[in-house]
Order: structure tokens, then sequence, then C-alpha cells
């Protein structure tokens, strides 16, 4: 949070604007560390840190517009908890117990790695956010709503509140990297007008702007990853989730997502990125949480990251 | 809204031509059924407005004999017309069955032309006021010197009656099973779409696209099929015009010339109708156990 890679000022400056999940009031809010950079353009952030039908004047006027985020009657927990797990305790159906009382909370614009050896729970945590599983026992908070409770037709707004890309990219073939990126915003019914720029933004945000005409299978391993980080942005989400981003790139490769995800984190996108790749860890000083057999063993807050016997 | 429509119907034409051959199958099977459904609606049709003809005009012919004097003839017609059971009698001289004969069937004008003679008979046709009252009046007239025979129409009706109703119930039979296969057909072309779009499906959900969006577009491909076919069928059907009106006018005489229009509308109305419905209910019932969750 309180780095800013200089040779990349302009991506910095670009928060992903009003687009998508009108719905959804957009998180981005200036971090403090682009308050610089912003100030040339301060109409321009505002708009784009703002709701539809809220009122700009205000936020502006307000001496630090850090709690923006506007209170939601349903909220059980403050707002600026993104997620929180309490309790849970996952088994499958065939008797696999894939996690065992887990308690995490995440606050707002939180960087959080979610490691552990495979198998330890990782992506079962993960499929708990999306709503792909419920929980056994306990519960998951989103945006302070319990999963278990929604309908399953508004499990496709819980979605629109997140970003997600896996290890295995899952790009479609035969689109552009434009058009994949762009097909996010038209299954959820954004105008035409509107996702053009919305991709535009998107693709900056990646640096992909001059690969936006070519297929996935004219991509490095690391362009098609950061396609994919592309299509999960681009319809402005809350939470940024990665399972295994790096797990199919080279090391130098990996480390330049890396640099992206924190990029992300730093436009004011919560990131929980789940990995096993022990240097990346370490070398950036994040907050870590160690998941073991369906327990989480360690939570520290910029730890280096040691593997567990 | 807008939007959404934009999206279905774009997503089904790709999915469409993505899935080429079997859309194809699929579109030729529902041609195959759209036509079957014309031609028994075509020929019931044609067979119902006979019946209904011969039940409402000519109830009662009777054939004269060649020997008949003329006065016997005039009489008989007059005293039939006379009778309260009967609403109107005419006259059809050899001649003008001979006329008539030759114009209907022109192929036999030839054969008509080398016999020695003209062998059709005179008849007297006679209206009823009662379809009932035909026992009265045929005996009657089997009483007649000059009548030679008393033409049944009573039991021409019933065949034809049964004629149709076993038409009717053989034809619907037959419907329902090609309409089967190709609800059958449809349900596997869709099941295919979905299963190549799996992917594009796994992301659809994760990037939350509801389930609308998700479903309609193939929804929209069965029906697509269904209209593709109802078409192709309707234009065959135009095409073939000439040949239909032609063998209606040829096997049912009677069938007011105007009523071909009418007929056509209306078997148009249903073959589009049948074919979309087959084609959405199809999909329909894919979409929904192949698509859960
Ligand atoms: N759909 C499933 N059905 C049954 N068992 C599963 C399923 N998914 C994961 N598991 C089991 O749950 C445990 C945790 O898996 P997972 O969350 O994928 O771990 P990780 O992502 O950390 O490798 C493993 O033992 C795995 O075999
Ligand atoms: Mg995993």
């Amino acid at each position: 949070m309180d780095t800013v890679s200089a040779d990349t000022p302009e991506q910095i400056q670009l928060p992903i604007g009003p687009s998508g999940a009108p719905e959804m009031p957009a998180q981005v809010t200036p971090p403090p560390s682009t308050e610089p950079e912003a100030s040339d353009k301060p109409a321009q952030s505002a708009r784009a840190g703002a709701p539809r039908g809220a009122t700009p004047p205000a936020a502006a006027s307000a001496p630090r517009p850090a709690p923006a985020a506007p209170a939601r009657s349903e909220d059980r927990i403050p707002a600026r908890i993104v997620l929180a797990l309490q309790g849970v305790t996952k088994s499958y159906p065939n008797g696999r117990v894939a996690l065992r009382g887990v308690d995490l909370t995440v606050p707002d614009g939180d960087f959080v790695f979610l490691v552990g050896p495979s198998g330890a729970g990782k992506s079962t945590v993960i499929k708990l956010l999306i709503r792909e599983e419920i929980p056994t026992k306990g519960s998951v908070l989103l945006d302070g709503r319990d999963l278990a409770r929604i309908k399953r037709r508004e499990v496709p707004k819980i979605r629109r509140k997140i970003g997600i890309v896996f290890q295995d990219f899952k790009l479609l073939p035969n689109l552009t990297v434009r058009q994949n990126v762009a097909f996010a915003l038209e299954v959820i019914g954004t105008p035409h007008r509107e996702i053009a720029s919305a991709v535009d933004r998107s693709l900056r945000v990646v640096g992909l702007v001059n690969q936006a005409d070519q297929l996935p299978s004219q991509l490095s391993g690391g362009e098609q990853q950061r396609t994919a980080i592309a299509r999960a942005l681009v319809h402005n989400p809350r939470l940024f989730i990665a399972d295994e981003p790096t797990g199919n790139l080279d090391p130098l490769i990996s480390w330049e997502i890396i640099q992206l995800l924190l990029r992300i984190n730093e436009m004011g996108v919560t990131v929980l990125m789940a990995t096993h790749n022990a240097e990346v860890v370490t070398a950036v000083r994040k907050r870590v949480v160690a998941l073991e057999d369906g327990r989480i063993v360690r939570d520290q807050t910029a730890a280096a990251y040691e593997r567990e016997a | 809204m807008f939007v959404f429509i934009g999206f279905s119907i774009r997503r089904a034409w790709l999915g469409f031509w993505h899935n080429g051959l079997m859309s194809v199958a699929a579109t030729a099977t529902m041609v195959l059924m759209l036509l079957l459904l014309s031609g028994l609606l075509i020929l019931l049709t044609g067979l119902d407005a006979t019946l209904k003809y011969v039940q409402q005009e000519v109830q009662v012919m009777a054939y004269i004999k060649d020997s008949a004097p003329g006065g016997d003839i005039a009489s008989l017609q007059d005293s039939l017309a006379h009778m309260p059971q009967v609403t109107q009698v005419t006259y059809v001289s050899k001649d003008q069955a001979y006329k008539d004969f030759v114009a209907r069937h022109p192929d036999e004008a030839e054969v008509m032309k080398s016999l020695p003679t003209n062998p059709l008979p005179a008849s007297l046709q006679i209206n009823l006021r009662e379809p009932n009252d035909y026992l009265d009046v045929a005996s009657y007239l089997n009483k007649q010197p000059a009548v030679d025979r008393v033409l049944n129409i009573k039991q021409t009706v019933d065949q034809m009656v049964t004629i149709i109703g076993v038409l009717r119930t053989a034809g619907t039979v037959i419907l329902l099973v090609v309409g089967l296969i190709v609800l059958f057909i449809i349900v596997n072309t869709i099941r295919l779409a979905v299963v190549s779009r799996a992917d594009e499906i796994e992301i659809m959900r994760l990037v939350g696209a509801s389930d609308a969006f998700i479903r309609w577009p193939f929804i929209f491909e069965g029906g697509f099929v269904g209209f593709l076919g109802a078409a192709i069928t309707i234009v065959l059907l135009w095409l073939a015009q000439g040949p239909i009106t032609g063998f209606l006018s040829e096997y049912f005489k009677v069938l007011p010339v105007e009523a071909g229009t009418a007929v056509g509308q209306n078997i148009a109305l249903i073959v589009l109708g049948t074919g979309v419905g087959i084609g959405v209910l199809g999909s329909y019932l894919s979409v929904r156990s192949y698509l859960h969750r």
C-alpha cells in the first residue's frame, strides 16, 4: 500500500470507472500514495468513486473520503469488512472434511495470501466465497451478507462483487482478448455503449492494449493470465480472488502477476490470493493466512512465509 | 430488456451455426414433420368439405332408365317437388351428365368419345328438408318404373364419416409419434449445444450472469430451429400450391375456390405455431435437465 511502482503511474491513475454493475457502489477510493497523481484530475476521481445516484459534492466535502462506503441497512457487520468466515466447517458429500472451524476476517482494502500445501482447503475457502459451495457449519459473510441465506437468484449479484481468476485461465479460445474481457459485461446485461470504454480501461490496467485483438492462442501464459485478470476487473469488483494464479507460470512472469495484483490492491480492491509459492509470499510483505488440513495455523501481517514441516 | 433480447438472439444465431450439422438435421426433420402435418390437414379439410357438401346439397340421387319416356320423368319430377320432405328437384339429362363428366375428367374425354353410345344415365337430384326423410323418399322412388336405381347417399356419407374418422385417428397417432421424434431430436440438439458451450457457461456463472442470460439463448436457438423449419415448410407448400389446388379440385370437386386461401392461411399459422412450439418446448426441456443449478 505504501509503495508506488514509479514506472506505471498512468495505470495506477486508472481506477476502474463506473460500469457493469451499477447496483454496486464502486469501492475505489484513491489510495493516499496516488493522491498527488490524482490531484490533477480531481473531478474524474470523484466521479469514478461515486455510485450512480450518489451525490459527488457530499463525498467531496467530507473531510476524509476513506469511509465513503455507504452503510447498508441489511449489514450485520460494519461495511468495512469485505468478507468473514465464522466457525466454518465444510465437509463434502463424500465425507472429506476440507475445513474445520475456520475464522477469518478480511477488511476492505486488505491484501491476503492464503497459503498451505495442496489439499489444505484453500480452494474450498474460495468456493465458499463465490457460493459454489455452502458451509456445513458456520457462516460465510460477503459484504455483510450471509451467503447461506441468500436466494438462488441472488447468487449472480453476489458474484458481480467478485472478480476471480484461476490457475487455468478459463479464456474462451475463439474470442480475442478484447472479446474475452467484454464477454463478462455482455452476459450481465451491460448496455453496449458502456462496454467498450470499460474494456479499454481494464486492458490498460493489465497492460494488454496492444494485444487486444489477438486470440488467447497467440499469447504467452503471462499475457493469458493478464487477460483473465482484465476480465475479472472489468465489472468493477469489490473483492478480487486469485486461486493459484501463478501455478502455470515461470517465476519471472509470476512476479509480474503479483505486481499487477498489488497495483489492483492499491486501486482500492481487496485481494485474496491462494498460493503455495513460498518465494512470492516471502518477498511481498503482506498478510499471510496459512491453512493446514482445513485449519488456520497462522495469520500474520507482513510475515515471511515459512513452509511448515 | 432490450440488451437481453439482443444478446439472446445473437447467441442463439451463433449457436445454431456453431452446431451446424445437428441444427440442419433438426431443421430437416422439423420440415418433414410439418409437411406431414400439413398434408394431413389438407386431406382432412378436403374430405370434411366434401362431406358437408354431400350432406347438405344432394341428398338423394335417382338414376333414370334410358327407356323411360320423357312424360314420366316430368310427372315424377313434379310429384317429387310436391312432397313435403323435398326442397328441390333437379333433372340432369344424359347429355348434361356427359358434358359434366368430360369437364371434370378431361383425360378421359377420348375414351368417352370412342364409346358408341353415351353410357351415363340421366338423373334426378333431390334435396331434402331433413336427412332423416331419406328412407321415405327412397322407397317412393324405388317404386317408380322410370327409376333404375336410387343411389344410397346415406351409405356413402356413412362411409366417408368412417374414412375421415380413421384418417383423423391414424393421422393424429402418426403425427404424435413423429412429433415426439422431432422433440427428442431438438432436446438432443440443444443438449449438444449446452455441452459444447460448457466453458462459456462456467465463465458466465463466475462473472455473475443471471440464469436468464444463460438459459434463454438456448431456448431461442430451439425456437429458431422451429421457426426455420416452419418457414421452409410454408415456402414448400406455397411452391406446391398449384398441384395441391389441382389435387383438391380433382378429388374434392365441391370445394369452393375461395376456401383455398383461407385454408392456406390456417395451415401456415398452424405450421408456424407447431414448429416454434416444439422447438421452444424441446429446448426448454433440454435446458431444464442439462443446465441445473
Ligand atoms: N468437490 C469435492 N468433493 C470432495 N472432496 C473435495 C472436493 N473438493 C475438494 N475436496 C477435498 O477437500 C480437501 C481440500 O481441497 P481444496 O480446497 O481443493 O485444497 P487446496 O485448494 O488447498 O489444494 C482435499 O482433501 C480435497 O480432496
Ligand atoms: Mg486448490
